[in-house]
């Protein structure tokens, strides 16, 4: 199978990362920002790299833009920039074009304009790090459809020593427990004490939870919320 | 007369007892034990990271950091506790 064509526009540290990260997993990468030391220090690490301005559409479009499957757009500096950059990217005719917004409005503005995608880490992390501070116990948690999400959670007191069945997971929150992982205790090959994670894929109704046990759940968010209160 | 050599320290034979409780599964008990290695010697840095790793096993990450800290302070080229206290802190190893 071909590699999938990517353009990155705008490498701060975002679009470097994504950049890179693209290169390293087998993907052709052409990255391009206006800045030639940032283009110097990323063209080894990508297929093609160009100093040009992202609001040329000559330049642009002579790069190579318009042949990719895909473009992300991580100029996060200049709202005007990426707004010109992604009328320009959508006018040469690629269909998955990602923003990165730095605002509520650029979001609006970049959806309207027909990207295919908008993500704001800055606010997405924040979102996450407010999570992880008010439920500490929730480790990870990603929506899958509006309202349910997959979720890791530390197992609540109450089920610790009592098979899942009898749990109540299931039948009193509609939660379905689809991994445990579960820390064990080993001797590394330095004679050292460590821990590793254990995967309990697809846990049978008899599988007993433990202290430290780990579930990895799918359900409706208010179900999860629930338990989680237990 | 001066104790032989041979003789296992006290520190020593509790550090074991601590390491044999830990890895049968029994983290209250090895930590009392790692407690007590700690009570005989307080600049015994792998007892902290020990009780660093039953920490960070019952997802108590703050407390587990705390002790690979501890651990680090007292031992500066602690190779694992300084992994384990970069993995908590979200750093690649490469970094």
């Amino acid at each position: 199978m071909k590699n999938k064509q990517f353009a990155v526009i705008g490498l701060g540290t975002f679009g470097y990362s994504v950049a890179v990260e693209l290169a390293s997993k087998g993907m052709q990468v052409l990255a391009i920002d206006n800045d030639e030391e940032i283009i110097d220090k990323i063209s080894g690490s990508v297929t093609q790299a160009f100093v040009l301005d992202a609001t040329d559409e000559k330049a642009v479009k002579d790069a190579g833009v318009a042949d990719c499957d895909t473009v992300i757009i991580a100029i996060g500096g200049n709202i005007e920039t990426s707004i010109l950059s992604t009328l320009i990217v959508k006018d040469l005719g690629v269909n998955n074009v990602i923003v990165k917004c730095t605002s509520k409005w650029h979001l609006k503005v970049v959806a309207k304009l027909g990207a295919s995608r908008v993500i704001y880490p800055e606010f997405e992390m924040a979102q996450k790090l407010v999570d992880g501070i008010i439920n500490p116990n929730i480790l990870e948690q990603i929506e899958i459809s509006k309202g349910y999400n997959l979720v890791e959670i530390v197992a609540p007191q109450k089920y610790w020593g009592k098979p899942l069945k009898d749990t109540g997971i299931r039948s009193e929150y509609d939660i379905n427990v689809i991994a445990i992982k579960r820390r064990q205790p080993f001797i590394n090959d330095e004679g050292q004490n460590d821990i590793k994670d254990e995967m309990i894929v697809n846990p049978s109704a008899d599988r007993e939870i433990n202290q430290n046990d780990i579930l990895i759940v799918i359900g409706h968010q208010k179900s999860i919320e629930k338990m989680k209160n237990i | 007369m001066a104790k032989t050599k041979e003789v296992p320290s006290q520190e020593y034979e509790t550090m074991e007892m601590g390491k044999f409780y830990f890895l049968n599964n029994n983290f209250a008990e090895a930590v009392a034990q790692f407690e007590s290695v700690l009570k005989i010697n307080p600049a015994n840095a792998e007892a902290y990271y020990n009780i660093g790793l039953i920490k960070e096993s019952a997802n108590k990450i703050e407390e587990a950091k705390a002790m690979y800290l501890q651990a680090l302070s007292i031992k500066k080229d602690y190779k694992i506790a300084s992994e384990k206290l970069n993995n908590l802190m979200g750093i690649e190893k490469d970094e």
